[in-house]
């Protein structure tokens, strides 16, 4: 017996059910008042816009780093492209 | 004796985003760096490899929005061959040097960025050209920042022409030199090798200390892949043709990072964790964790452990395996980063900063003086592996920045 989500013709009631909820969801997401709880506010970032804490802060050094390891070990990748969410400007 | 070979995509485009998508602190911002990297990776039985990577970088931000950055760097590369049996016959010496330069430009506003950068290499046997692009832009009041890099590299490659033993790689010889690289000298030929790389990025500012960064990168390289010069002892029969690797491979990784304040000890911590896969089998997993410190107004101490553990390629096979079993296959290699194997690295690093009183004026911002120590020790899974002779490695490196 298929699961009913993949049924090609789902019930009526399993997409209003459905919809609703994506609703909900996005309302959720895209609620300035919902998020704003959990947002850092600007005058919060005093610690976040110190340099020991920038993924990404030493950039020529960081590129020596991986100049080093990325011969020596058969991996690549996780040094990220922006350091995070600092909202300095 | 090529230094870069196929890694050079992700280690060039860090290069050349160096100064890229640093934020800018100021209307008109300006920094000149130099660093000199040393690596030593002493031999039981030669005398190992000792690479000198001298760099210098210029960047400039001007009227917060537009930022540019240049570079040069070298690796000034001495040393032997391994000297484990699998790979050569005798251990011999050689000496090259790799020069780069990039350059790039970006554009800055309150809430992303953009920024483009190109980066040229070349030494003796390898010719690399990359561009790349870069894009962030904060979401939801900046608590989030998606950002995306793309790069791609016209690699070059010279090998010997073995356009006679095509379809038999056994019958593969390896190039003995790189003097007529790159010219019409007959026996050489070049080959082409295109890398793109892909790498998106989330981070997340989930608290007033605490950020976090989940990614992933994303790489496709085609062309010629293998060490020109490395020879692998294949069979009872004493041959030992040219290293064989197939020419396409796809690469992924997924990483998450984080940066933690410890406020009233005035440090942090940041972390990595990686996991990688790719189509040659090679499965790995990293983990990188530093802690820094203020001491005083001007001392800034940090400490470094970064631990990986990978398995090999799946045509791997070690120097017994090579000898008794024959090649796994139509491929076969003697490079330590496609066997079973891991590492550890510890270290540390100081930077002491200078920074005119408030009250007076001065011609600079910032003068940074540092250095670092680390230590690098490989685990290789078998006494029979690559480079087995070499168990350990030295990275010290010394650092100078001014900022106006």
């Amino acid at each position: 017996m298929h699961s009913r989500f993949f049924s090609k013709n789902p019930s009526s009631r399993t997409r209003t059910r459905t919809r609703t909820g994506l609703i909900l969801l996005g309302a959720l997401l895209f609620s300035g008042c919902s998020l704003s709880k959990w947002t850092v506010k600007p005058h919060q970032r005093e610690l976040l816009a110190d340099k020991i804490m920038q993924l990404d802060a030493e950039p020529q050094e960081r590129a020596a780093e991986e100049h080093v390891l990325a011969n020596r070990e058969g991996a690549i990748g996780g040094t990220g492209t922006s350091g995070g969410g600092c909202g300095c400007n | 004796m090529q230094l870069t070979r196929s890694l050079s995509a992700i280690v060039l485009l860090g290069a050349a985003l160096a100064g890229g998508l640093a934020r800018p602190a100021a209307a008109n911002t300006a920094e000149a760096a130099a660093r000199v990297t040393m690596f030593d990776e002493p031999s039981s039985k030669n005398i190992g490899v000792r690479v000198l990577h001298p760099q210098a970088d210029v960047s400039a931000t001007v009227a917060s929005a537009v930022n540019f950055a240049a570079g040069y760097s070298a690796d000034v590369v001495t040393g032997a061959t391994p000297a484990t049996f699998d790979t050569v016959s005798a251990a011999t010496k050689f000496s090259d040097t790799r020069h780069l330069v990039h350059g790039g430009f970006g554009f800055e506003r309150s809430d992303g960025g953009i920024s483009f950068a190109g980066a040229y290499g070349w030494e003796s046997d390898y010719k690399s050209t990359v561009i790349s692009g870069t894009t962030h832009h904060d979401l939801y009041e900046h608590n989030f920042t998606l950002a995306l890099a793309y790069s791609h590299n016209f690699d070059t490659v010279c090998d010997a022409d073995n356009t006679a033993a095509a379809g038999l790689p056994l019958d593969r010889v390896a190039l003995a030199n790189s003097s007529g690289c790159f010219t019409s000298t007959p026996g050489y030929v070049t080959h082409s090798l295109q890398i793109d790389t892909f790498e998106p990025s989330l981070s997340w500012t989930m608290t007033p200390r605490l950020v976090l960064q989940g990614g992933a990168t994303i790489q496709i390289l085609d062309g010629f892949q293998a060490n020109p010069y490395r020879k692998v002892l294949v069979g009872s029969q004493s041959r030992t043709p040219q290293e064989h690797l197939p020419d396409f491979r796809q690469r992924y990784a997924l990483f998450a990072r984080l940066a933690y304040a410890f406020p009233e000890l005035r440090a942090s911590v940041l972390g990595m964790i990686r996991g990688y896969d790719d189509s040659w089998a090679v499965k790995a997993f990293t983990a990188d964790v530093t802690g820094t410190k203020y001491l005083g107004q001007s001392m800034l101490i940090s400490g470094r452990a970064h631990w990986h553990v990978q398995g090999g390629a799946s045509f791997y096979r070690d120097a017994m395996g090579y000898q008794i079993l024959g090649p796994a296959g139509q491929y076969w290699t003697g490079d330590r980063e496609l066997s079973p194997m891991g590492n550890y690295l510890v270290g540390g690093r100081f930077s002491f900063f200078r920074r005119p009183q408030q009250e007076r004026s001065s011609w600079f911002v910032e003068m940074e003086l540092g250095g670092k120590y680390e230590f690098l020790y490989y685990l290789p899974q078998s006494p029979y592996a690559p480079n087995a002779d070499r168990k350990f490695a030295h990275i010290i490196q010394g650092a100078f920045a001014m900022r106006f």
